[in-house]
């Protein structure tokens, strides 16, 4: 149906395009959208693992920062980390409006808000780079460090992964691999997007906040 | 006009839509997509490295009829024993009873046509040789040492071979997490119309509690061997007192997903033994509700009692108290199973096929390796017994003597409707009694030797042969039973490979069992349904016709193997 | 079908008997065979461990009595035979909630009474009776040897050359570490282990009642020679172990002598802290106490002007305690023999010590 003078949601729209026609693709899309929950769920866990690790480490350190050669570690900058959130949510934010323009039916929409979101994605990284060659913490030389550049090394491969799946959602939904009813590879990519926003929440309040 | 939700089911026309074959060797047994061959694989693999890891506890037991240690060093025992442990936990045990029987098995039992994600499966199974190579290429470099438990800071002098070692178990986690994520997604999503939970078989309930616990623990145990990796390669801290680490800390995150593994383990050959014993019994499981509804439960309980493994290994006093208590909580459920499947019996018109041998012969040992396991869930008993034999008794009494046996009752099960030919009933016979007398005579003695003060993990025992005199004949007493298992395991492998050219032609139900995959060809079609079923009663009422419409065939609800046994007189078998 | 069965309450009352001379079995017998010592307890903790295993034996057994009872009872009774029609069922019960109910409830009921019991013991194992006016001796793991220390007593004890002593009816505490890596502390005819875990310190609690010589045993795997690590237990009465002990003390006392501290570097120092300090000390304030207290401002701290010893924290004073050991309210600091130093080993780590600010 054409653009509607009033608002209509998104999921209203494509509801009614697919689900009278095409019940076995409403069900495919179901099924998959529970697998994909559930690997989110156990991502999710494997965070945890290292967050629990990273809490225990901490809560039976002596001393937190740690010392380490008779110095003790510098807190980290919450400023720079705080816009370099910025930037992520950011992210998450024009990845929400691409999916909602790509519901509409507004590819070129879909198009700039997707572009912003990787400029965005790639931009956290670079931010994430430039963090990581500041702090003054090694690896290996700290339970700190250990800890710091596990978790974050890991989120920031997951937004490694999420940028390189972004752009290929970018080109398969230019080449027509995507319809308007049929999109779900653009869902997925959506909600893992938002995942990898909700990881950082945590990360940055357990390492900047805290 | 809000359109129906997606489980509509009432266009069956396009369900039963049935995609063409696959061609060609490659596409049809290699890199399979259907679940019935990746069943197969998972089959074949954990079998070849059962007979691989059980061979390596045979040098255990061998070295240990000499106290002084009777053909190996002691570097050589650590990594025998670390590679039997390893090798059984994470490419048989796991592989067998959730890739091979799951994958089989559940599909068909609920309907499907395939589990949700087939080229997720696909990769799931080709994950596990590749783990097993890293494994066993790890014994290169002289292996791990340090138990399949690999507790840092010992693991660490490990090297090279403790990393791989880390390697193979992360990369075999990911198959399991990947499963369980694909069997849940199936059992949720895709059961056949009118299939509601509680019309499942128990089978399916229990690889659903199974699949949850698999796609939620398994991560946990990536983290752990993952953070011992990163401390083997590149020297980070996680687990380094020196440098603000904890080796408790390993045992936690390891622990917190090795307890949910145990289950793992057990839960499907409970689903094993509801069906068999249902099915041999021709009378309904009883407490349904209540076997499904513990599964449940014993899955989610198994999250939060892992530190039972470390009561005496650096846990603060105050957390003992909590794990102690619920630890004795997840006993309540598991009883109420055993309860249940004896009450089964109770009433019933049995037929001792070999899967009902070894169904009867679980609840015996599985049974007694419960209560050792309540002994051990009291902190002060534990104090005692922790690190001793008395737990490598009480682990093969519950893992053999329970998900073992659990299995091997699935085998003759099962293997009918894969093969379309009965497995030998003679050799099934004479390999259960070999297996349970076996089983017994090797892990009875241990509760003693272990309580009088065995420890385990020892290449040699001159102490506790002073202290103790019978220690070696005890020691070689279960070094004998347990060629008797070993035995078994070879005729079983006989038997799977002579039955499938000289076994009987099976038809498509010989047990006269009632669940949905006695209703297609022995073997099934590539595509399983002509049509999906329709199904419109709980699958166990053995006086009612099949609860089914619109099954690929007609079955006589009594087994027409059954009237081959009547012929001989009762007890008999084949 | 007759009632329950033909035969069921013959086979109930024949497990019944069965599982009543488990009981006794158990409650009056000796289970010297499979609990060491148990008709003698070595220690308080012992007799109430060997009591929680007799009531889990007593109630566990009767709990497999019965299951494997009825599963072979119902199998034989039960089995199906050569007259019946073939397509006969069994009866189609689905549940029986009055019996379901009792089957939950009775072991419901069963694992509170045991987990009261359980807690109990627990208390007393953790948390000692009395152990403030007791005994604290220390206990070090060591690939692949048990190390001993004692208050007042500067050198150690090694599991390899002599038996570690404990005064017969005293409350002892047990302090428990590692220097490498996890080892586990157990002495079967006590039942008492913990872990020795490099970077923790365990504790364990118990008031020897019986004298005796008695086995050390390590449980945890531990490395090559983790069969080989154990050691013995003497407890005697209490005039015999301070005889002992204040032998061990005049032959302590007969060490000592001045340090060489030339040459010393603080790069072989800190290297040298790493492997056989760092287990007890860290570098940093005083106050982050590991097993010993943090050494990085031992020569400038302004709220511990003096060493332990109540020295001035020159080269040569540090070098003292290296060298003899200390003991005192703080704890006990092993000498050079028992830790290992040798050589050069004391002047580069009274160069690396003192370089730190």
């Amino acid at each position: 149906m054409a653009a509607a003078a009033v608002h209509v949601s998104g999921h209203d729209v494509v509801a009614a395009r697919y689900s009278d026609v095409d019940p076995v693709y409403a069900e495919t899309r179901s099924i998959r959208l529970v697998g994909f929950m559930l690997f989110l769920i156990s991502d999710c866990i494997l965070f945890s693992a290292f967050i629990f690790a990273y809490i225990y480490l901490r809560s039976s350190a002596p001393i937190w920062p740690p010392i380490v050669d008779g110095h003790q570690l510098p807190w980290f900058d919450t400023s720079f980390a705080a816009m370099n959130s910025i930037v992520l949510f950011g992210s998450g934010v024009t990845m929400h409006f691409a999916l909602e323009n790509w519901k509409h039916l507004n590819k070129q929409k879909f198009n700039r808000w997707l572009i912003a979101t990787i400029v965005l994605g790639i931009g956290f990284l670079l931010g994430q780079a430039h963090e990581y060659s500041v702090v003054n913490i090694t690896w290996a030389g700290s339970t700190m460090g250990a800890s710091f550049f596990t978790l974050t090394g890991l989120h920031g491969f997951h937004v490694f992964i999420g940028v390189c799946y972004l752009t290929i959602l970018g080109i398969q939904a230019n080449r027509g691999v995507y319809t308007g009813s049929k999109y779900f590879g653009l869902i997925a990519g959506t909600l893992y997007w938002h995942f990898v926003d909700v990881i950082w929440v945590a990360l940055f309040f357990l390492f900047y906040l805290w | 006009m809000h359109a129906a939700t997606s489980t509509t089911h009432e266009v069956h026309d396009v369900h039963d839509h049935i995609h063409p074959p696959p061609e060609g060797f490659v596409r049809k047994y290699v890199f399979s997509l259907d679940h019935k061959v990746i069943g197969f694989q998972y089959f074949f693999t954990g079998l070849l490295i059962m007979l691989i890891a059980g061979s390596f506890a045979e040098l255990v037991r061998l070295q240990l009829t000499d106290p002084k240690g009777a053909i190996m060093s002691n570097t050589a025992y650590n990594e025998m024993f670390s590679m039997h442990g390893t090798a059984m936990v994470w490419l048989v045990l796991i592989p067998l009873v959730t890739g091979a029987l799951g994958n089989f098995v559940m599909p068909l039992q609920i309907g499907a046509r395939d589990v949700a994600f087939p080229w997720l499966n696909m990769v799931s199974f080709w994950i596990v040789p590749i783990a097993a190579i890293l494994l066993f290429s790890s014994m290169l470099w002289g292996g791990p040492h340090a138990g399949w438990t690999e507790y840092p800071p010992v693991s660490l002098l490990d090297g090279t071979a403790g990393a791989l070692w880390c390697a193979a178990i992360f990369t075999v986690g990911i198959s399991s997490t990947m499963t369980g994520l694909n069997f849940m997604t199936t059992i949720i999503m895709m059961r056949a119309p009118g299939m509601t939970w509680t019309r499942m078989p128990l089978f399916v309930w229990a690889t659903f509690a199974t699949a949850l616990m698999n796609m939620m623990a398994t991560v946990a145990l990536s983290a752990a061997v993952g953070a011992l990796f990163l401390q083997h390669v590149f020297h980070v801290p996680f687990f380094d007192p020196a440098r603000g680490g904890s080796p408790v800390l390993y045992e936690h995150m390891f622990w917190f997903y090795s307890h949910p593994a145990v289950y793992i383990f057990i839960i499907p050959a409970f689903g094993v033994i509801s069906e068999v014993i249902s099915t041999f019994a021709r009378k309904p499981i009883f407490g349904y509700k209540m076997i499904a509804f513990s599964s449940m439960a014993i899955a989610i309980l198994s999250f939060t009692v892992w530190a039972h493994h470390m009561f005496p290994s650096g846990l603060a006093p105050w957390l003992q108290l909590p794990f102690m208590i619920l630890t004795y909580a997840i006993g309540i459920p598991t009883g109420i199973k055993i309860f249940s499947w004896v009450a089964t019996l109770w009433g019933g018109r049995i037929y001792f096929s070999t899967a009902m041998l070894y169904a009867l012969g679980f609840l015996i040992t599985f049974t007694f390796g419960g209560i050792t396991g309540i002994f051990l869930a009291s902190v002060p008993v534990d104090l005692h017994a922790h690190g001793t034999t008395f737990i490598v008794a009480h682990f093969h009494y519950v893992v053999a003597g329970g998900s073992l046996m659990g299995f091997l009752a699935a085998i003759p099960y099962w293997y009918p409707k894969a093969t379309g030919r009965l497995m030998s009933e003679r050799l099934g016979h004479i390999g259960f009694w070999l297996f349970f007398i076996g089983l017994n005579g090797t892990f009875m003695p241990m509760h003693w030797l272990g309580l009088e003060g065995m420890p385990r993990r020892y290449a040699t025992y001159e102490y506790f042969a002073k202290a103790f005199p019978d220690a070696q004949f005890w020691n070689q007493f279960e070094t004998g039973f347990s060629f008797l298992m070993a035995a078994s395991i070879g005729l079983l492998v006989f038997n799977v490979v002579w039955s499938i050219k000289h076994g009987k032609v099976a038809g498509i139900n010989p047990w006269g069992a009632r669940t949905l995959e006695w209703t297609i060809d022995s073997p099934p079609p590539y595509y399983n349904f002509k049509k999906i079923p329709d199904v419109f009663d709980r699958p166990y009422d053995f006086d009612q016709p099949m609860p089914y419409r619109n099954t690929d065939n007609v079955v006589a609800p009594y087994p027409e193997y059954g009237a081959v046994v009547m012929a001989q007189p009762a007890g008999a078998g084949a | 079908m007759k009632g329950l069965g033909p035969g069921f309450w013959s086979v109930t009352l024949l497990l019944t008997v069965i599982s009543l001379v488990n009981a006794w079995y158990f409650l009056f017998g000796s289970i010297d065979w499979i609990m060491p010592g148990s008709t003698n307890p070595v220690a308080n903790v012992t007799y109430d461990i060997d009591g929680l295993f007799k009531f889990m034996a007593v109630f566990g057994g009767a709990i497999c009595i019965y299951v494997t009872g009825y599963v072979i009872y119902f199998a034989i009774a039960f089995r199906a035979r050569a007259g019946e029609p073939a397509d006969a069922v069994g009866a189609a019960i689905h549940d029986a909630p009055t019996l379901e109910f009792w089957w939950t409830a009775l072991p419901t009921l069963l694992l509170i009474v045991l987990t009261g019991l359980s807690i109990v013991v627990w208390y007393k194992i953790q948390f000692g009776v009395g152990s403030a006016t007791g005994l604290t001796t220390e206990v070090i793991g060591h690939q692949f040897y048990f190390e001993f220390r004692y208050p007042g007593l500067k050198t150690s004890i090694f599991s390899k050359t002599e038996p570690m002593h404990l005064p017969l009816g005293v409350p002892v505490r047990v302090l428990i570490t590692s220097s490498d890596v996890i080892h586990q502390f157990w002495v079967p005819e006590i039942r008492l282990k913990q872990a020795a875990v490099p970077g923790l310190v365990q504790n364990l609690n118990f008031t020897p009642l019986r004298s005796g010589t008695f086995d050390i045993v390590c449980s945890e795997f531990c490395g090559i020679d983790h069969s080989k690590m154990q050691g013995k237990l003497i407890i005697e009465p209490v005039a015999a172990f301070n005889k002992w002990l204040d032998g061990e003390k005049q032959a302590a006392a007969a060490g000592g002598g001045t340090v060489d501290l030339s040459g010393g570097t603080a790069a072989a120092g800190k290297a040298l802290f790493a492997q056989k300090c760092a287990a007890c000390h860290q570098i940093a304030p005083f106050d982050q106490k590991l097993v010993g207290p943090g050494l990085l401002h031992i020569t400038d701290d302004p709220a511990h002007p003096t060493l332990v010893t109540g020295q001035t924290p020159t080269a040569a004073h540090i070098a003292a305690i290296l060298q003899n050991g200390f003991s005192g309210p703080i704890g006990t600091m092993p000498n050079a023999q028992a830790n290992g130093l040798a050589g050069k080993d004391i002047a580069n780590l009274v160069a690396y010590l003192t370089s730190l600010k």
